[in-house]
């Protein structure tokens, strides 16, 4: 099977490069859909901006660092509050937004004393927290504002600080990943080294790609104290600026999310010689993998069995009953990137779930090659979906859930087809040997409340033979 | 034989995330790697790995033959050349996909 042209595309036909259903006895030789490149004119791409991708992503996680956005309010409050990770700082990083509320005339007569002002005031008002990432955006990008100047000077005033700063303005790249991928190398780059960690076990790693989504960082690093593991930095899920300093010391870089923090995973093998273990986190027979992995690696075998074996024993029969109950169910998965391969074999394997259309926002063609190589035959492959191609999806594929994240998840749901977040959850965690029952429970919720069959239902005409049937 | 070769690279495209890396140089590494030290562990013999990537090779190695073992029970009837035959058959597909044929335009980038 070609690739395909949606009748809704039939007025941008470029939209045939980015949508492939898969056929028998196809692989990514033939067929691999055009991702990563520029939103063609005229589409509703549900992509965000570079800016989103370094800072809602990757940076905003710390929770110990000021985010200050130099630019208009709108790209700091955009970028506050729209993602769930909490930390064991007192949620500090959820809590504050800051911003040097950019106006015309700070447009046009510049806005590097405006940067410094506010960076000084943020310090003032927070004395504890002497860390601090500037991030340009749009406007002060255009105006050429040097970001770079201004953190020196307010460090040389302030030598108990340090700031980081990401030049990565919305309009720098074709969607988030850009944004992954300028603060991934800046940090490497600039940061890293700069602190020498406290080594206080034997085996050390850093964790990479997981960004604590309502707690899986937290969940995760219970194994890892079980196992004896040391996670020198955990990039980025309740991680401290510092933290990250130090990167360089582990002996390990296990990744999770390959398409937001490869990058570094990649220079820490490049330029410190750290080997790259790449592992999936979500899903039970994913999980035990990688611990199997990651154990391997340290020679602590036994170690690994045996939490593997307490975690089936606490689990794996709440699994089972929900996959009992969602075997055959239809799932869509609209979201970034990673989690289309992530998922697609953990839901099949783990729940009996069969993935009938995948959406991504910002992989890239690598992301593409896992997916199709992972994915089942007679589902369509989608980079950069707009509105219209979903509604059309949905016609063609019939799904019972959409994983997604809230704007196109409020649009299915007019539907009346259930949604879960895909990005930031519903219940999490969603990672490791819990998480994935979570996942489950909240896909059996979705799927299995009535309410979805009586919002369709018109209860002007019969009322009573509207709900009946539904309790 | 050839049956045989598409059950393990159908095994290896559906599971392992190594075959994947970024570039064209650090895929041919992993998958010679991984193939060589899974090939020894299928012999019976026992890898020696002295540097942290070889040691990374060899966990997935180790998982790979562990899964081939207990999905394909046909290996056990498999004499040594026709285990080496099919790992070597088996590389070849990898490369061929991921590399020589694949479509991806990352693969060769100059940074990294």
């Amino acid at each position: 099977m070609p690739m395909i042209l949606l009748k809704c595309d039939k007025d941008i036909p470029e939209r045939e490069k980015h949508i492939y259903l898969k056929a028998p006895d196809e692989d990514t030789r033939e067929y691999l859909p055009l991702s990563n490149a520029a939103t063609i004119p005229g589409t509703l791409s549900e992509r965000g901006c570079a800016f989103c991708g370094a800072k809602l992503v990757i940076g905003g996680v710390l929770k110990d660092t000021i985010q200050m956005i130099h630019g208009p309010i709108g790209c700091a409050y955009d970028t506050w509050h729209t993602k769930r990770y909490p930390s064991d700082n007192g949620h500090f990083q959820m809590k504050y937004v800051w911003s040097t509320d950019m106006k015309e005339s700070h447009i046009v007569f510049g806005g590097d004393k405006r940067l410094e002002k506010s960076m000084h005031e943020a310090f003032d008002e927070m004395p504890n927290i002497k860390r601090m990432i500037v991030y340009t955006t749009c406007p002060t990008a255009l105006i050429g504002d040097d970001v770079k100047a201004v953190a020196k000077r307010v460090m040389e005033k302030r030598p108990d600080v340090d700031v980081f700063t990401v030049e990565c303005p919305g309009f720098s790249g074709v969607s988030q990943s850009k944004g992954h991928h300028v603060l991934n190398i800046g940090w490497v780059n600039e940061k890293v080294g700069g602190v020498e960690p406290k080594i206080t076990k034997q085996y050390t790693m850093n964790f990479i790609g997981d960004y604590n989504i309502q707690g899986d960082t937290q969940l995760l690093q219970t194994y890892w104290d079980r196992l004896g593991i040391q996670v020198i930095g955990h990039f980025t899920g309740n991680a401290n600026y510092d933290d990250l300093r130090g990167m360089h010391r582990a002996q390990l870089n296990v990744v999770n999310c390959a398409r937001s923090a490869g990058y570094i995973a990649n220079e820490l093998k490049k330029q410190y010689g750290i080997p790259r273990l790449d592992i999936d986190s979500w899903g039970f027979n994913y999980m035990a993998e990688g611990i199997r992995k990651i154990c391997g690696f340290f020679g602590i075998e036994d170690r690994g069995e045996a939490l593997i074996a307490d975690e089936y024993a606490k689990w794996k029969s709440k699994l089972d009953w929900y996959k009992e109950r969602l075997a055959g169910t239809r799932m869509a998965i609209w979201t970034g990137g990673p989690r289309l391969w992530h998922w697609t074999k953990s839901v099949e394997d783990d729940l009996g779930v069969k993935v009938v259309a995948m959406s991504s926002k910002f992989g890239h063609e690598e992301d593409f090659e896992k997916v199709i190589a992972r994915g089942q035959e007679g589902t369509y492959y989608i980079d950069d979906g707009n509105e219209l191609e979903f509604f059309e999806i949905i016609e063609l594929v019939k799904p019972d859930v959409i994983f997604t994240g809230p704007r196109v998840g409020e649009l299915v749901k007019k539907l009346h087809i259930p949604y879960v977040n895909g990005h930031a959850y519903h219940n999490g965690p969603y990672m490791g040997f819990e998480g994935f029952v979570n996942l489950a429970r909240d896909m059996y919720n979705a799927v299995s409340n009535p309410l979805r069959r009586l919002a369709g239902v018109d209860i002007r005409q019969s009322p009573a033979a509207a709900t009946k049937g539904a309790a | 034989m050839s049956e045989k070769i598409d059950a393990l690279y159908g095994y290896v495209q559906e599971r392992c995330l190594w075959q994947f890396a970024s570039r064209v140089w650090d895929r041919k590494a992993n998958i010679e790697g991984t193939i060589a030290l899974g090939t020894a562990l299928l012999l019976g013999e026992t890898p020696t790995v002295t540097t942290p990537a070889e040691r990374c090779y060899l966990v997935d190695a180790k998982v790979m033959v562990s899964d081939f073992r207990s999905r394909f029970p046909w290996l056990r009837d498999c004499s040594p050349e026709e285990i080496k035959a099919l790992m070597a058959e088996l590389q070849a597909k990898l490369t061929d996909i991921a590399i020589t044929k694949s479509q991806n335009h990352e693969l060769t980038h100059e940074l990294y």
